[in-house]
């Protein structure tokens, strides 16, 4: 046989191999968000899902049935309340795991979760790790997700309705110079939200320029004089308690938008991770922003 | 007489620096002007609200710290002792950690709690330090110290463990010290606290020269040395668990400072502990004014900062010794 | 003599969780302004209790212990040190403290806290470093000393109280003859010289007994014997106080005892006493 014909043969086989492959597994070759592949041999009918957002994620692209563990923290469908709580997400407990008895446990990507992922491989239950801190994460999540569980005509059609808002909401930004908005994540130290978090996606998308936005960071610790020194427009709270204890505290009321009582509040379970209610979510807000406008 | 002058000038400088200095970029006429009332809002808000207050807290806090643990060492006669080897600062510890991982409510939720923790830890210590009856016995008072603040350094951990990690990362923050609840009413309300300890501590200078001898010897010469345990402990005390409420746990000014002090000044407490007050309080301030504009905007816990420089500090004070 | 400084009215005093016999029981005794009165006795016989009763550390458990016609647990701890001063067996200072330092903490008991120590203060330091014959010492680091300078220094610090009352705790038992000697002239020379009550609790009887006015034989508790020591030492009295074979001498008037060696074998097997007494 000639060398050109030998190497036809072999593309020929490898392609054949690897149309095999696919249909031998219910999806192709899966690299998760911590770079490891997924190994599964079939679609999984058991998923112990150990973060809010991705059992949220599951349920969005229709695996929703198919869950049977989640967290304690887990809230988003209603329906998860029937599932029973394997606990903590964050360093999880492998037991309470096991006792649910799955071919699929869907970890958040933290190195707080290496020993139990590890134990898990060892016993032979396929994990997959995987990052939801913002929105192109999400869409990364869905479609991993989506595929493994057959679900990717869902997951697809998500992602894309999702691009397209997003790219709706970008283009309908108001004009002009946007408000500048303050995210405190926490009061003592003070903890301000940076680039890289969620919630500063959300403010871009709705029309408040984040004052910490030069900081490509989730959050960092400052002092209060730089929080002064920023002087953002408002101070925007993504909570369910409304304003906030320290807002009454002397040095907070330093900060002018503190001090004028500048806070726009809007509240849900959506704001805290990114999921596909997240446009509903910024429209929340920029009716909030406008309202505040007004006044 | 000029080491007191250098050292009074030394005080000047830092509050100086503490006003002077910052994350926020303000030219110094700026500061001038906000000083003064003038010019721009925002600089006058951070000169006179933010920065003056603070300054003088770290101050007075460094001071605190600085005269307890001078008193420390002289009532366990131990160079070693610092504030927080009674066992307050895991109580102070505890009582802020389940303040934040229960949510607590209300503005002065931790800072009561880990005052609450500390009173609770050094209650705790002074009974178990109380052999046959009435005496203090300071060895035992040492070592309850330790044991009570390991009891409640392992009882934050449980509670770290079973709680979400946002709100343990900030509690862990919180205790690693600083000075961002600072206002003029946190500096009044520290200050008026403190005075009353710090004195009482003063009142004392000669009983605890005479310590240093022994508690026998000290009490032929005149000190009640029951009673000056008793309120030693309770003063120095009752001033860390102010600190630590007010600002974290902040380590290696109450340990390293005395011993700098009695390089320059000897070791009579006469001079002695105002003197570590006066370099206590310089020592925090340049702390504190590192940690707010090293890595701007970014701000480091302070007690971060003391352990850097008072690490180094420390390791050469041990070798002057070792001659 | 003079005014009644010590007293004790069959005072009793048992240690809290000790044995069931009292460290000290019914002992009666007075000390005056000018004399000098030694305390002696074996281990456990009760003269350092005794002397913890005198000077208000202990409180009795039955009878009284008076200090300048006080109770002596009445007085507060400043006021006493005014009037008494006290050296110990050993002392050790936690920090570096040169010698004139160390004496002015003999006049703490008469500064407040604020004050500096005035031109008096250092007048009663320095008359008190040359009384001692430490003056050369003044600017010597304490811990650079020998055992004899540092108790000498201490007996300075005392006599810097500008007390009416000396107290020596086995104040010689770890110096050397000659610093002890030393110590004993001393203070039998200050207590004559300022007419204060001067007492010693001290193991070494018979140099004890050549310097004071009156001896205390303390036996398991009890003041066996009392009065000057010309009446007070015996063979009888010492061989039961310290349950050892003893022979009486003399020096200078004063009794003095010798301890006697256990009998011993000869080469011939036969057994050797000591010279028997006379």
């Amino acid at each position: 046989m000639s060398l050109r014909n030998l190497t036809a043969l072999a593309v020929m086989a490898a392609v054949s191999l690897a149309c095999e492959d696919r249909e031998r597994h219910a999806d192709g070759p899966v690299i998760d968000d911590t770079g490891h592949p997924v190994s599964l041999v079939r679609s999984p009918t058991r998923i112990v899902s150990l973060a809010p957002g991705h059992t949220e994620l599951l349920f969005a692209v229709g695996a929703g049935d198919r869950v049977v563990g989640r967290t304690r923290w887990c809230d988003h469908p209603p329906a998860v309340a029937t599932i029973p709580s394997v606990g903590d997400g964050l360093n999880p407990n492998v037991e309470s795991i096991l006792a649910r008895d799955p071919d699929l446990v869907v970890f958040y990507a933290s190195a707080s979760n290496e020993a139990a992922i590890a134990r898990l491989e060892q016993l032979g239950i396929p994990t997959i790790s995987l990052l939801t801190d913002d929105l192109d994460d999400l869409m990364r999540a869905a479609d991993l997700l989506g595929t493994i569980t057959g679900q990717k005509a869902t997951s697809d059609s998500l992602i894309d309705w999702l691009s397209r808002e997003i790219a709706s909401l970008r283009a309908s930004r108001p004009g002009g110079s946007l408000p500048t908005a303050l995210m405190v994540a926490w009061d003592n130290p003070p903890i301000v939200i940076g680039n890289a978090s969620f919630l500063s996606q959300i403010a871009e998308l709705a029309g408040a320029h984040n004052a910490f936005a030069d900081v490509d960071r989730p959050s960092l610790t400052v002092s209060m004089e730089t929080i002064v020194e920023r002087d953002a427009d408002l101070i925007l709270i993504a909570s369910d308690s409304g304003i906030p204890a320290w807002a009454e505290r002397p040095e907070w009321r330093v900060v002018p938008a503190v001090r004028d009582r500048r806070f726009v509040v809007v509240h849900g379970t959506e704001f805290s991770r990114p999921s596909f209610r997240a446009p509903a979510a910024i429209r929340r807000v920029r009716a909030a922003l406008q309202e505040w406008h007004r006044r | 007489m000029t080491r007191w002058v250098g050292l009074l000038a030394a005080a000047a400088a830092a509050l100086l620096l503490g006003v002077v200095v910052g994350p926020a970029d303000l030219p110094l006429d700026a500061v001038w002007d906000g000083l003064l009332g003038r010019g721009d809002q925002a600089t006058q808000a951070i000169v006179r609200d933010l920065r003056m207050p603070r300054a003088l807290l770290a101050f007075f806090v460094g001071g605190s710290l600085a005269v307890t643990g001078a008193a420390l060492q002289a009532l366990v006669r131990n160079p070693l002792a610092d504030p927080y080897l009674l066992g307050l600062s895991g109580g102070a510890g505890l009582g802020a950690v389940a303040a934040i991982v229960f949510q607590v409510g209300g503005v002065w939720a931790v800072p009561l709690a880990a005052l609450g923790g500390a009173l609770l830890a050094i209650a705790l210590v002074y009974r178990l330090a109380l052999v046959a009856g009435a005496v203090l016995d300071t060895r035992v008072l040492l070592l309850s110290g330790v044991v009570v603040g390991a009891f409640a350094a392992s009882l934050m951990g449980a509670i770290i463990a079973i709680s979400p990690a946002p709100e343990v990362r900030n509690a862990l923050l919180w205790l690693l010290g600083g000075f961002d609840a600072a206002s003029w009413r946190a500096f009044g309300v520290f200050t008026a606290y403190a005075a009353v300890p710090l004195l009482v501590i003063y009142r004392q200078n000669r009983p605890l020269d005479l310590l240093a001898l022994g508690e026998e010897p000290a009490s032929f010469l005149g000190a009640d040395v029951e009673r000056l345990k008793r309120v030693l402990y309770v003063a120095a005390s009752l001033l860390t668990a102010a600190a630590v409420s007010v600002s974290g746990i902040i380590g290696f000014v109450g340990l390293v400072i005395p011993h700098a002090v009695r390089l320059l000044w000897g070791h009579l407490h006469r001079s002695l502990l105002p003197a570590a007050f006066l370099l206590g309080g310089v020592l925090l301030l340049v702390a504190d004014a590192i940690a707010r504009t090293a890595f701007a905007p970014l701000s480091l816990p302070v007690g971060v900062v003391t352990a850097l420089i008072g690490v180094p500090v420390f390791v050469l004070l041990v070798r002057r010794w070792a001659k | 003599m003079g005014e009644v400084i010590f007293e004790t009215k069959n005072v009793e005093y048992r240690y809290p969780g000790g044995p069931e016999v009292p460290a000290v029981a019914a002992v009666s005794l007075s000390i005056e302004s000018g004399e000098l009165v030694g305390i002696v006795g074996p281990n456990g016989s009760g003269k350092t209790t005794l002397l913890r009763l005198l000077l208000g550390t202990l409180r009795p458990d039955r009878g009284e212990a008076l200090a300048f016609g006080r109770w002596a647990t009445e007085w507060k701890r400043r006021e006493l040190a005014r009037r008494i001063g006290v050296v110990s067996q050993r002392e050790e200072a936690a920090f570096p403290l040169r010698v004139r330092q160390a004496v002015l903490f003999g006049r703490y008991p008469h500064l407040g806290p604020l004050g500096a120590p005035s031109s008096v203060d250092w007048a009663a330091v320095d008359h008190a470093l040359r009384r001692c014959d430490v003056a050369h010492l003044s600017d010597r680091w304490v811990a650079t000393l020998s055992g004899g300078e540092w108790q000498r220094v201490r007996i300075a610090r005392a006599l810097a109280q500008e007390p009416r009352a000396l107290a020596l705790d086995e104040a010689t038992a770890s110096l050397d003859i000659r610093h002890e000697m030393e110590v004993f002239e001393l203070t039998a020379e200050l207590v004559r010289e300022h007419r204060m009550a001067g007492v010693l609790v001290t193991h070494h009887v018979n140099l004890a007994a050549r310097f004071v006015d009156r001896l205390v034989v303390m036996h398991r508790g009890a003041a066996r014997a009392s009065g000057p020591p010309a009446a007070v030492l015996s063979d009888a009295v010492l061989e039961e106080v310290f349950e050892w074979p003893v022979a009486m001498t003399q020096w200078e008037g004063v009794p003095q005892f010798v301890p006697l060696r256990r009998a011993v074998e000869g080469a011939s097997g036969a057994v050797e006493g000591e010279q028997q007494r006379e």
